[in-house]
């Protein structure tokens, strides 16, 4: 009961996602969702996006002619972005799952590509570890892999003057959007860890965005249930 | 420990508990549980794990924290924020697969708005049954060997948790009231206004059910409520030499009962939010021609509100007046056969309702679907 109040002010908040994100983004979560479909989706490609939330990257890469599917746990989140597609006139397949049930949805090594976009740092490192094996075996042999999130920027004085700044973005974020994005730290070695070849990572100017893309080695490695 | 290091996590339990508060989710171990102990589930709200730990000290238990945004399980249930989703993503992630010879798990009843117990069940082999709505119960229930007495489903409000609740609502209430009060009124007079309003909340939490809090009538009580603290606050602002002032307590009298008036039913197991129901009410319908008799909406009803009919084998709805509307029995049904109707004839069906939960719920009405229009009784 004890939350009730604070929830009510907070409710059907996915409606509100995508204002909150760009409010928090300053604007340039478009971008960022431009970046990661520019370097994973192609006409044709099969891609799955997993935590697609209101499907920002799932409909960048649909506009860029891939065959994409959107995986989301939260179904409101999903609504939305069914809704967005449709006004779209885009074809996206939904699915309502979490990263830990990968395996249940999809079929191994039925992707071309996978993209995450901000979901990953939703994580704890348990199940990062335990996803990022599972996203190599949705991914066909040499697919490739493509993680957005955001990171903190290197150096003390930095990392101050980043969260200073971000700290009112943040606030209102949340007010709005009862969501906040988390930093994380290191994604490109996790991704080392599970197996995955040709890391390489790229920060979006002004450093506070990393793209971390890399291969599905050929044979995709065994995982056990 | 230092007094920063007592008295915040006081605050946060106490005036602050209406705010999220997150524990790390995972695994914890209750005493030294081996491979046959039970294993039981809630969410990451720090003052639910504090207070299991309590109840089941000394006893030997599997705990499996689930994420659910730092929201206490019945909460989080109810607004999508602890799902079959979360769930599953803890059993996975924490290796209770490994440390236990068994694969029964035992879900909190209050998560049957949010968690759909098959699908955890189809997804990981695991066999999911709701335990007893509350923490407290949890000894009797493992001391039984595991089953909940009916008693145990069905939600109480005891006085230490009225208690509390009062508190949540008066302290920033008061807090205000005498804030806003001592430049109008002086200290003295802003300190009766403020403890008058105190008194009158906690009097309305201790007075439940008697009070009505939800419908029309909720406005008498409200009324009562702003004329019994402005009097008693003008009352002592005479004894203590004052004049002139009554206006000034009946008007923040007024205030803190209109803050109140905004959602207290949902602050308590035992009504509706006014808040969910967005203006537009709603009422739960059974189709009992499609009721099969399974009885999940039985096992997960908070209220006693739905009761088998054993010669027809099927689910009857006994005592509507006591539904919450809560949408636990909705969620479970494994049949569809239960649904929510508004005043207008239109409805949320069950798809609807495990979509979005109770968020906002009175908004979302939809015309009953021509092609599988459901049937009441």
């Amino acid at each position: 009961m004890s939350s009730y109040v604070y929830m009510k002010v907070l409710e059907s908040t996915p409606e509100r996602y995508d204002r909150g994100m760009r409010l928090l983004s300053r604007g340039r979560i478009d971008g960022l969702w431009e970046a990661v479909a520019e370097r994973a989706a192609a006409p044709g490609r099969r891609v799955l996006d997993v935590g697609c939330g209101t499907g920002g990257v799932t409909l960048a890469c649909a506009r860029r002619g891939a065959r994409v599917t959107g995986l989301d746990k939260d179904a409101g989140m999903l609504a939305v972005a069914r809704a967005k597609a449709a006004a779209a006139g885009l074809a996206v397949d939904w699915l309502e799952a979490g990263v830990m049930e990968l395996e249940d949805v999809v079929e191994p090594g039925g992707f071309d590509a996978v993209v995450s976009c901000l979901a990953m740092s939703e994580l704890l490192p348990e199940e990062r570890a335990y996803a990022l094996a599972r996203l190599a075996r949705a991914l066909a042999p040499g697919g490739l892999l493509v993680l957005a999130d955001e990171v903190r920027p290197a150096g003390r004085l930095a990392r101050l003057g980043w969260s200073l700044a971000r700290a009112p973005r943040a606030a209102l974020t949340w007010l709005l959007a009862a969501r906040l994005t988390h930093p994380v730290d290191g994604l490109a070695d996790e991704a080392r860890a599970a197996g995955f070849v040709d890391v390489t990572e790229e920060r979006l100017p002004p450093g506070d965005f990393a793209l971390v893309s890399a291969r599905a080695p050929a044979p995709p490695p065994e995982v056990r249930p | 420990m230092t007094l920063p290091g007592r008295f915040l996590p006081w605050l946060r339990d106490t005036l602050l508990r209406m705010f999220p508060h997150a524990t790390r989710p995972g695994l914890r171990r209750i005493g030294r549980p081996g491979p046959d102990a039970p294993v039981l589930l809630t969410g990451n709200f720090t003052l639910t794990v504090a207070r299991l730990e309590r109840v089941l000290a000394g006893r030997d238990a599997w705990l499996l924290v689930a994420d659910s945004h730092g929201i206490n399980v019945w909460c989080a249930a109810g607004g999508g924020h602890l799902t079959h989703h979360d769930v599953i993503a803890v059993i996975r992630s924490s290796g209770i697969g490994e440390r236990v010879a068994h694969r029964r798990l035992w879900l909190p009843q209050l998560a049957a708005t949010g968690v759909e117990r098959r699908v955890v069940e189809a997804r990981t082999g695991w066999r999911a049954d709701w335990g007893p709505a509350r923490l407290e119960d949890l000894p009797a229930f493992l001391d039984r060997g595991e089953r909940v007495a009916r008693r145990e489903r069905t939600m109480r409000f005891p006085p230490w948790e009225r208690l509390e609740m009062a508190l949540v609502w008066a302290a920033p209430t008061t807090l205000v009231a005498a804030a806003a009060l001592v430049p109008l009124v002086g200290i003295a007079a802003a300190l009766a206004g403020a403890l008058s309003i105190g008194l009158v909340i906690f009097g309305i939490f201790a007075a439940l059910p008697r009070l009505p809090v939800e419908g029309p009538r909720r406005w008498l009580t409200y009324a009562g409520g702003a004329l019994l603290a402005g009097g008693l606050a003008a009352g002592a602002d005479a004894l203590l030499g004052g004049s002139g002032h009554a206006g000034w307590l009946l008007g923040a009298a007024t205030l803190a009962m209109l803050a109140l008036s905004v959602d207290l039913a949902g602050t308590t197991p035992w009504y509706a939010s006014t808040i969910n129901s967005a203006g537009n009410r709603f009422d739960l319908v059974l189709d009992r021609e499609r009721c099969t008799g399974a009885a999940d909406c039985v096992r997960v009803c908070p209220r006693d509100v739905l009761r088998m009919d054993g010669r027809e084998r099927k689910v009857r709805i006994a005592e509507p007046e006591a539904c919450i509307r809560c949408g636990a029995c909705v969620v479970q049904c494994p049949e569809d056969a239960l649904f929510f109707r508004f005043a207008d004839g239109r409805v949320a069906p069950p798809a609807q309702v495990r979509a979005t939960r109770m968020n906002m719920l009175g908004r979302r009405a939809v015309p009953v679907p021509t092609d599988e229009a459901p049937r009441s009784s």
